[in-house]
């Protein structure tokens, strides 16, 4: 947490840890920073500013905490013993959380964390939100992460430690390549899995999509496992190549499959999109998939389909159309 | 003048220990010297803390008094029933499970509700994560699936009336299923793709009135629309198969996609024959034209014929442009 805070982040923060401080009674400054991500200052100052808050007419009803010596003390818990209800996205976030969770690699549904979701599901009821979701009743809020096979193998690799040779299919070069990857971490994003390793070629941390993955052998090395923190999400890279689509409604099925910068409407149903692109090849796949459905509107210069459809309308054998171009 | 922070911390403290409702005058009289003197100041301040408090999720209750000499005025307090997180009676174990899982998924507001419940995300390093995207509209509408509420907001410029049956994230979307009461149907919708509504995208959303309607007993959000592109639309009781050639460096990949089954021979050069579901053309065709050089159709002729014939027109439109 860096940078001013406001009054409500504050309080919104205090309420959380007053209760908590209550029920431990004593506890070092240094451990009430680590826990709620502030610094001991801030901590201290907040504190120091709710001690001086209580009831009319302010005298004995008071927040009884103070902090000495780097030591945060509780006297007489009186008010604010009990947290706050969780608001309506907290309650989401957090039963989001959970479902998703139950949905990655390892979860055990009759478990802590399926016996957790029940117990807050049916708490968050009794608190004036209302929820459904019990374990055994998937309406309301579902959570779909369907994975490729190979990636429970790479979860356990990571958390083991244990190198893999992998083929990869590179979709720029069109051929799969051999490597060495340690895998660090495994994480879905925008409807793929990935796993991030370091990896013998490059030398370098890099993401590898696990769809692409057509073999995983391990070579009998270990590594120290240190899970590291997945980068952020690929496509709010500015860095990244963005062209104009005028789609059919035929072609509308990019606009739902994939993350759009923007979309105009236009006359007669069609609809002008504006999307990142992860390679020439990519929307050269994409634009031969659209056929007639759709219209390279920027950058303006060669349709990069065309060259691919030549070649494989030879390959069908087809040759009477080429005398068109 | 107090700091704010202090002086909200007082309010709150006052309305959760009242044992009756305050009016302003009696909030400000209790709390002295903590508001403005001049009534319309110290109703301006009122109302912007009253407002804070709520944003942090504190219900506060107002009541018009009806009779006697203070008639008409509002009063407030906190129900302390509706304040208090209810007792979860988490076991350890079943704490660490929901830590384990805020912490795989990243989310800020899933972090403060961890503190609440009692919990601290502490060093967990999953070795597996899921980035879940957020959308300010969700809560309302997972509250509005649960209450039976209907939803009203603004699609591709068009005013939709919903039943919500259930919120599904696939594929990296949200999507939100239900009754459609314009279209007397079930419809799907992105929930990233409803207008925008007035300001600062508040209001995008509106909700109804609870307990409006019964959802469909057995619904299941994952059976909405089918995960596989290639079956949506596909007719049961028309369903052609064709018979595809995959090149050996597409050829694991096609298997491990649609399962070994579907093979139905094996070349010495590692290229495989597969049995493809082509009952709906345009998704089969986007599927084999999304292999590129390493898919070709090999049979019946007729869906042979419609690959050649789009490739054609592909050709065809890209040569009258130049």
């Amino acid at each position: 947490m860096s940078g001013p805070r406001n009054a409500e982040d504050r309080l919104r923060r205090l309420l959380v840890m007053l209760p908590w401080l209550m029920e431990v009674g004593e506890v070092p400054l240094s451990e009430v920073a680590h826990r709620f991500n502030l610094s001991e200052q801030q901590v201290q100052s907040d504190l120091e500013l709710v001690a001086m808050c209580g009831l009319p007419p302010f005298v004995d009803e008071m927040v009884d905490v103070f902090v000495d010596d780097g030591m945060v003390f509780v006297g007489i818990p009186r008010l604010f013993t009990r947290p706050l209800r969780l608001t309506a996205p907290e309650a989401f976030s957090l039963l989001t959380s959970a479902r998703a969770a139950m949905e990655l690699p390892g979860a055990d549904a009759g478990g802590a964390l399926g016996r957790g979701l029940a117990k807050l599901a049916a708490v968050l009821a009794d608190a004036g939100i209302d929820t459904d979701m019990h374990v055994d009743d998937t309406a309301g809020v579902v959570v779909d992460l369907a994975r490729p096979e190979l990636t429970d193998e790479l979860v356990e690799a990571a958390s083991s430690g244990t190198e893999l040779a992998i083929g990869y299919y590179s979709p720029a070069r069109d051929e799969i390549t051999r490597r060495t990857i340690e895998p660090r971490h495994v994480f879905a994003d925008s409807g793929n899995w990935y796993v991030l390793a370091d990896d013998d070629r490059s030398t370098e941390l890099r993401t590898f999509r696990v769809d692409r993955i057509e073999s995983v052998e391990a070579t009998g090395r270990s590594f120290v496992a240190d899970a590291a923190t997945p980068p952020p999400r690929f496509f709010d890279d500015p860095e990244v190549q963005r062209v104009t689509l005028r789609l059919a409604p035929a072609a509308r099925w990019v606009i739902d499959q994939y993350p759009i910068d923007e979309v105009v409407e236009l006359d007669d149903g069609w609809a002008e999109a504006r999307l990142p692109v992860s390679g020439e090849r990519w929307l050269a796949k994409l634009l031969i998939r659209l056929g007639p459905d759709a219209e390279l509107a920027d950058p303006v210069g060669d349709n990069p389909a065309l060259a691919i459809a030549r070649r494989l309308l030879d390959r069908y054998d087809a040759p009477a159309l080429r005398s068109l171009s | 003048m107090v700091d704010r922070i202090e002086r909200l911390t007082n309010l709150l403290a006052l309305l959760l220990e009242t044992s009756r409702p305050l009016s302003l005058i009696e909030i400000a009289g209790d709390l002295h010297g903590q508001y403005p003197e001049n009534e319309r100041s110290r109703r301006a301040s009122f109302e912007r803390d009253k407002a804070a408090l709520r944003d942090i999720g504190v219900p506060i209750e107002t009541e018009i008094v009806v009779g006697g000499p203070y008639s008409g005025q509002t009063t407030y307090r906190i129900d302390r029933r509706a304040y208090e997180l209810a007792d979860l009676d988490l076991a350890p174990d079943e704490m660490r499970a929901l830590q384990v899982a805020v912490a795989a998924v990243r989310s800020d507001s899933g972090q403060h509700a961890i503190w609440k419940l009692g919990g601290a995300l502490g060093d967990e390093r999953p070795a597996v994560s899921a980035v879940i995207p957020e959308r300010p509209e969700l809560p309302a509408i997972r509250s509005a699936v649960a209450s039976r509420a209907p939803i009203e907001f603004g699609y591709r410029g068009e005013a939709r009336k919903l039943d919500p049956w259930g919120l599904l994230l696939r594929g990296g979307f949200w999507y939100v299923i239900g009754h459609d009461h314009g279209r007397g149907e079930r419809r799907t919708f992105r929930v990233d793709r409803f207008d925008p509504g007035g300001d600062h995208g508040a209001d995008t959303v509106r909700i109804g009135a609870a307990a409006s309607f019964e959802r469909p007993p057995s619904f299941d959000p994952r059976t909405a629309f089918p995960a596989d592109p290639k079956q949506i639309g596909q007719g049961a009781e028309e369903s052609v198969d064709a018979l595809v050639r995959i090149a050996a460096l597409r050829s694991g990949a096609v298997e491990r996609e649609l399962g070994s089954d579907r093979i139905v021979e094996r070349g010495a050069d590692g290229s495989v024959l597969v049995s493809v579901p082509a009952g709906n053309l345009p998704a089969f065709r986007s599927w084999v034209l999304g292999l590129l050089d390493h898919a070709m159709v090999e049979s019946p002729p007729e869906v042979r014929q419609h690959l050649v014939d789009w490739l054609a027109g592909i050709v065809d439109t890209g040569a009258g442009q130049r």
